[in-house]
């Protein structure tokens, strides 16, 4: 039987059709349309800086994307990001300022990019932790490689790593630079500021924890 | 073979053998905690709950129950037949069972999951069996839905040491007493046991003593949850990035199936796991053993070396023909080790018969501890490899006598091992050139050393003292400039100025065949998960 090739599909209603440039002259000689082009971005030009000058330029910064210029000038000017907008990550901290991770590397087994490095550690001896968790001796990003899906944030189980810095990577100039280590995760803060997840935890032993145990009352 | 049919499945089984065994055989897994094919069956965690169809022109036993009817708005009594553990009942010709086809067994499964994780922790992220618990993998097998006791879950000791190995959480435990059992039916030594009742149950050691003796890592393995956790092990790595290779213990003449579990990705050894073979170690392996991975890495030759200082492969090799230049080939000695494989020891071998030399002698690691439960007093993992290869080479102390006397002038050696710590005899030999994965009084003697790869990191064969052929995986990458022995040994012939006939692991392979050494075990293995 012969193949049913599959057909063209009609164009959408929408669509312009583009007319072609006829190769006149004055096309076929080129000078006269260079001028052309170069008269369509002078113009362009004249009419923004006028517009600078009587202020009457949009503010590109609120995304206004109405004509004008709608360039903006990065990193002195930004856009807003939207509230959900992922950025570089952070670590979060408990009250205490030790990193709320538990070295689970659920957020390295979600990384599609694998981008996550962790190396787990016990609590030194005489903290209150030792023996009942973990955490990250190391903890290492590659900005570079992550593809700010945001996979990382949903996986970890104690709301240990965030992306609600609300800057993206800095554009540096060598690729070392983008390797971020436990650090500097733990030093970035959420765009209000803080260092602390938003969701605390009780943990045995806090005031706060409602559970009974064995040096706590039976 | 009688049969006995579960779900409409017919299964063979022994005469004697309980249900869960003979369909564990078979390959239908029937869910259990306390069940374990080495241990004895107190059939205390309902799991493996299973309904026996009563025989023709008999009754079943059923029992009054009440369950609660959503349209009645009330409760109501029904009748449900009395279910068996499948870890105790026996099986019997004929009979009929249903598992997965009996909705009662279905309620059951689902309601002792849930009873177990009642005041379970669910410390999953930070419990080192995650990846490997049977509570994870029953609750998405059986239960699926969360648990309805809104109530704070009974909190019990957590991280309290049983001794220098283990480290116990009384949260996670669900009191399958395996642990238990272990300590006191294989390693005889019942230093574990249980306190309490109800939810505040939990284990314990005996008073005064410590979980200690030479099976303490086994207490760990056996925990179906992360009750029980290594102190070496513990916090180190999560199991799903871990590769296995199936391996044999190098620790001692019984030469233990093992796993051997390492991370890809950096290439490091993390842990040994027993692999079940009934003929073998049945389901178990020692302490020692267990630690052996970490040879790998320790004790190891990583570099080639001339008088003690790190060379290349080649600088070496040229080393040793200039040493060996002056001596009749047929004069050398020959040292084949107990503690390599069988594949370097026949290229070793090979080379001796190339060379036309008689000398061969045998070495290997010292005596030490045994006893009758696994451990072996021969300390190497290949001695019955080498007595089928050379059955007339001379012992190690034949060797120094013979240095002594000045018999022996010119020494190739297999591994750094040896059976006495005193070698000064080989000192001063003209030419001592060992090929060695570990460092031994044979690598501190010796002029030339060539790194050979460990027995993980290369394929490989060994003979136990039952005279079973086994075969070694490979795991991970070779150490430093490490390469397997008989390739070492290949060079070193071709520096000598002899033509080595194997180039590759397969002429090895199919030099082995020609000698006497007893053919392959068929792996043999009986899940015990
Ligand atoms: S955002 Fe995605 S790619 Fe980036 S670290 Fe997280 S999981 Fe990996
Ligand atoms: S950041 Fe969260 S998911 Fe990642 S290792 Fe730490 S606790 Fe686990
Ligand atoms: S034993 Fe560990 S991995 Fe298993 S359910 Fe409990 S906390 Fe999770
Ligand atoms: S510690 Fe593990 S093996 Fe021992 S009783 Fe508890 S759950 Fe069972
Ligand atoms: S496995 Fe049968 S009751 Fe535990």
């Amino acid at each position: 039987m012969a193949q049913a090739f599959p057909k063209k599909p009609a164009s959408p209603p929408n669509a312009v059709t583009v007319a072609y440039t006829e190769k006149t002259p004055t096309v076929q000689s080129y000078l006269p349309e260079i001028f052309k082009g170069l008269g369509v971005s002078m113009s362009h030009f004249f009419r923004n800086t006028r517009d600078m000058l009587t202020g009457e330029r949009p503010d590109p910064v609120t995304e206004r994307l109405d004509d004008g210029i709608t360039t903006i000038q990065y990193p002195e000017q930004k856009r807003p990001y939207p509230q959900r907008f992922r950025g570089v990550h952070r670590l979060t901290t408990r009250d205490d300022g030790s990193p709320r991770c538990v070295a689970c590397l659920c957020c390295s087994t979600a990384c599609p990019a694998q981008c996550i490095f962790i190396e787990a550690g016990e609590y030194p001896e005489g903290d209150k932790r030792r023996g009942y968790e973990r955490f990250p001796v190391r903890f290492v990003i590659d900005e570079l490689r992550c593809i700010f899906c945001g996979y990382c944030v949903e996986a970890c189980p104690c709301d240990a790593i965030r992306m609600d810095t609300g800057i993206h990577p800095v554009p540096y100039d060598s690729r070392d630079q983008f390797i971020y280590a436990k650090s500097d995760l733990m030093g970035l803060a959420a765009r209000d500021g803080s260092h602390e997840t938003a969701n605390p935890r009780h943990e045995p032993g806090d005031p706060t924890h409602p559970g009974i145990d064995r040096e706590h009352g039976h | 073979m009688p049969t006995f049919k579960l779900d409409g499945k017919s299964i063979p089984f022994e005469p004697g053998e309980s249900i869960i065994r003979a369909a564990e055989k078979a390959g239908v897994e029937i869910p259990h905690y306390c069940y374990h094919p080495g241990l004895s069956a107190p059939a205390n965690c309902r799991m493996c709950l299973v309904e026996i169809l009563p025989a023709a022109n008999q009754r079943a036993m059923m029992l009054d129950i009440v369950e609660w009817d959503e349209k009645l708005g009330d409760y109501r009594t029904i009748k449900k037949p009395k279910l068996q553990p499948a870890c105790q009942f026996p099986a019997t010709d004929g009979q009929e069972v249903l598992a997965e086809q009996s909705p009662h067994v279905i309620a059951a499964r689902a309601g002792v999951q849930e009873f177990l994780l009642l005041n379970h922790p669910v410390d999953c992220p930070i419990c080192d069996q995650a990846g490997e618990c049977k509570l994870q993998d029953y609750w998405l097998e059986h239960q699926q839905t969360p648990k309805r006791m809104h109530d704070e879950p009974v909190h019990k000791p957590k991280a309290v040491s049983f001794g220098d190995t283990i480290v116990y959480d009384a949260e996670r435990c669900v009191m399958c007493t395996r642990c238990i059992r272990f300590m006191e039916e294989v390693a005889k030594d019942p230093v574990l046991d249980m306190r309490e009742r109800g939810n505040l149950k939990e284990v314990i050691v005996a008073p005064g003593r410590k979980l200690e003796g030479h099976y303490t890592f086994m207490t760990e393995h056996v925990c179906p949850v992360g009750a029980l956790t290594t102190k070496d092990f513990r916090f180190k790595a999560r199991v799903w990035f871990l590769k296995s290779a199936k391996t044999v213990c190098q620790g001692c003449a019984t030469g233990c199936n093992a796993t051997f579990d390492y991370d890809p990705r950096t290439n490091k050894a993390l842990r040994y796991r027993p692999r079940d073979n009934e003929r073998v170690n049945k389901f178990w392996m020692c302490d020692e053993g267990m630690l052996s991975y970490r040879d790998v890495v320790e004790g190891r030759v990583p570099e080639a070396q001339v008088s003690g200082k790190t060379v290349k492969i080649e600088r070496a090799l040229e080393e040793i023909k200039k040493r060996f230049a002056s001596v009749q080939k047929g004069s050398i000695a020959f040292v084949l080790s107990a503690k390599h494989s069988l594949e370097d020891n026949l290229a070793l071998f090979e080379l001796a018969e190339l060379c036309g030399s008689r000398a061969i002698y045998t070495s290997g690691a010292p005596a030490g501890y045994s006893d009758d439960i696994l451990i072996h007093a021969d300390k190497n993992s290949n001695t019955a490899g080498i007595q089928n290869l050379a059955p007339d080479a001379k012992s190690f102390d034949a060797l120094l006598a013979d240095a002594r006397a000045g018999k022996v002038t010119h020494v190739i050696a297999l591994g750094g091992a040896a059976p006495t710590d005193d070698v000064s005899a080989l000192e001063g030999l003209q030419g001592l050139c060992v090929v060695a994965a570990h460092v031994g009084p044979l690598t501190r003697a010796a002029s030339v050393v060539l790194p050979a790869s460990a027995w993980i990191e290369a394929s490989g064969t060994f003979v136990n003292a039952k005279g079973m052929r086994q075969l070694a995986e490979k795991g991970t990458e070779p150490l430093g400039s490490a390469e397997p022995g008989w390739k070492l040994v290949a060079k070193v012939a071709v520096h000598l100025g002899v033509e080595p006939s194997w180039t590759t692991l397969k002429d090895v392979r199919a030099m082995l065949v020609a000698t006497s050494v007893p053919p392959p075990e068929p792996s043999q293995t009986a899940s015990a998960e």
